[in-house]
């Protein structure tokens, strides 16, 4: 009880803090004593830069990439797009660390409340890009490809209370809040990218999701997983593609799928995930790895380079987090990072949520519309 | 040294790792190609790719040059690219295999591999050679069970092998096997 007061306590404060899923609970990080906001000119010498002690549970930076930096990183130039101007990355030195557990409570009354929120492509112009990339398909251009729509209101939240209330219905093992002075993001991320210790690396892409039922169990929805073609052939797809983006960095015959397309069951969901692992080579950077992973396949298309050029041609409007990464770089070189999707992100009074659902041949736009408001309503839910 | 081309594709790092347990492996994109290693190489691998051969012009004019002289080898969009030089079109195709796994057969007696044979394999591909295809030396060895469309192509006299499939995929059984075989011919 005592450490749910200390969170309320720095939460009143205005004191920024940001809290992330562990295995057993959550952590929550603050009391910063630097703070990075990275852009085109110092993010390489960020993810270069040495640190000395190594020791302490706080020797880390810890905050995220947005979508354009990592854009960047691998030499894929953005067109023009309409822009908030929120920052393209930012990281945190904490010097305080605490552990909570799963179940916090935050008890907050004036809760903030919308039914306003505005989608940034409606159905017509979805049809558009959808048909227009499925011939990209037949010809080859791309194999699959993620088409992001956008849904924003005005809105004046708590983020503590959006977390809280958002991790008792869906404890996602990715999850995480960043609560600052000028922005807050609240995420329910299931997907890690990168888990680094010493020179072992992991990546466990989902493609394959299924809300639980009360007649639906593990063997019934593994069932379901298999016998569905369209998510059987985006998760095969991802697999050889993250299967591909660890080889760039590990050694040969190192890579390997531990876990090839088992169901996980979490509170609300089953997921359909594979975990691929590998062992580094010598002399491969921190810096190699976040160019090799990031963007995160899964969330972006196949291959990676043309459908992400196919994508920001298509796209007017800034992602700014989404598809980006959030997560920590210790001072000793471990790593642990997820793919920002599920995620709202405030900023200048105004709250913006996006999602992506697959382009495949035989799926239809209206779907596919469909299944974007679903991946929406779980967070846009949050503002009843 | 197997020098391996990339076109920018998703797969290539896959293919490199395979071809990395026989033979020391150097791999670049075509935009950015080196000399040097293209001399020195002894087998030139096309990796998979986005799009269309009629896109990789550099890909085909080393082709042509370096036919008859090393040994070749194309995956995927490799594989349609050998056959584009070689005056085949390549052409959409109805039902698009985009992380399939699918079996072929071996339908060939001139073939490294045993008529008959089956093999499960990976496939990405929404495009495919068209066919009527007569080339001298170029056969066809392996096609799809179910849609007869052509999975492999083997030219044993000037070492010129392709696979529409992708043997590095984990999708195929055997891949190490078929790399193997065509490495030692």
């Amino acid at each position: 009880m005592n450490k749910i007061k200390k969170l309320t306590e720095i939460h009143n404060s205005g004191k920024p803090y940001i809290i992330y899923k562990s295995q057993k609970g959550f952590d929550l990080y603050t009391n910063f004593s630097k703070k990075i906001i990275l852009n085109n000119k110092n993010i390489k010498s960020f993810l270069n830069s040495r640190q000395k002690n190594k020791s302490n549970n706080t020797d880390l930076f810890i905050g995220f990439f947005g979508y354009e930096l990592l854009n960047y990183l691998i030499n894929i130039k953005l067109p023009k797009q309409k822009n908030i101007n929120f920052p393209k990355g930012i990281f945190y030195k904490p010097e305080t660390k605490i552990h909570l557990s799963d179940s916090f409570e935050y008890k907050f009354k004036n809760r903030f409340k919308s039914n306003n929120f505005k989608i940034n492509i409606d159905i017509n112009s979805y049809t558009k890009i959808f048909n227009k990339f499925k011939k990209k398909i037949k010809r080859g251009e791309t194999y699959q490809i993620k088409i992001c729509t956008k849904y924003k209101t005005k809105s004046k939240i708590n983020p503590l209370d959006f977390f809280c209330r958002l991790s008792k219905t869906n404890l996602a093992p990715e999850a995480f809040l960043i609560k600052d002075k000028d922005y807050s993001i609240i995420s329910c991320s299931p997907e890690n990218l990168i888990t680094k210790k010493g020179d072992h690396i992991s990546t466990k892409p989902i493609a394959g999701t299924l809300k639980k039922t009360r007649v639906l169990n593990k063997s019934k929805a593994l069932n379901y997983f298999r016998k569905n073609i369209k998510e059987t052939k985006e998760h095969n797809m991802i697999v050889d593609m993250e299967r591909n983006d660890l080889s760039r960095i590990c050694k040969v015959g190192s890579v390997k799928l531990s876990k090839q397309k088992i169901v996980e069951e979490y509170k609300d969901l089953f997921h359909y995930v594979s975990l691929i692992e590998g062992k580094l080579k010598k002399n491969i950077k921190n810096i190699d790895i976040i160019k090799a992973m990031m963007p995160g396949g899964s969330v972006i298309g196949c291959p990676k380079i043309n459908t992400l050029n196919l994508l920001n041609n298509q796209e007017k409007e800034n992602r700014n987090i989404y598809t980006g990464s959030f997560g920590y770089i210790k001072f000793n070189g471990d790593m642990r990072f997820n793919i920002i999707i599920r995620s709202i992100l405030n900023f200048k009074n105004i709250s913006e949520i996006s999602v992506a659902s697959g382009v495949v041949v035989d799926s239809n736009a209206k779907n596919e519309f469909n299944e974007n408001y679903i991946k929406a309503k779980a967070l846009i839910d949050l503002y009843k | 040294m197997i020098y391996v081309i990339d076109h920018n594709d998703s797969f290539t790092h896959n293919v490199v790792h395979q071809f990395s347990l026989f033979d020391k492996v150097e791999c670049d994109n075509y935009n950015q190609l080196n000399k040097d290693k293209l001399k020195k190489a002894t087998v030139l691998v096309f990796s998979p790719g986005p799009g269309n051969p009629k896109n990789y012009p550099m890909t085909s004019k080393i082709y042509k040059k370096f036919k008859g002289q090393k040994k070749i080898i194309g995956i995927c969009l490799g594989f349609q690219q050998i056959l584009f030089c070689e005056g085949g079109k390549i052409i959409e195709q109805k039902k698009i295999y985009h992380g399939y796994q699918s079996t072929v057969k071996v339908v060939s007696d001139r073939s490294l591999f045993e008529i008959g044979k089956k093999f499960k394999v990976g496939r990405y591909h929404s495009l495919k050679l068209k066919e009527p295809f007569k080339r001298k030396n170029f056969d066809i060895t392996m096609r799809c069970l179910n849609s007869k469309v052509a999975m492999s192509f083997e030219n044993n006299n000037e070492k010129i092998y392709g696979f529409q499939f992708h043997p590095e995929s984990f999708l195929t059984i055997d891949g190490n096997l078929l790399i193997k075989k065509i490495l030692s011919a």
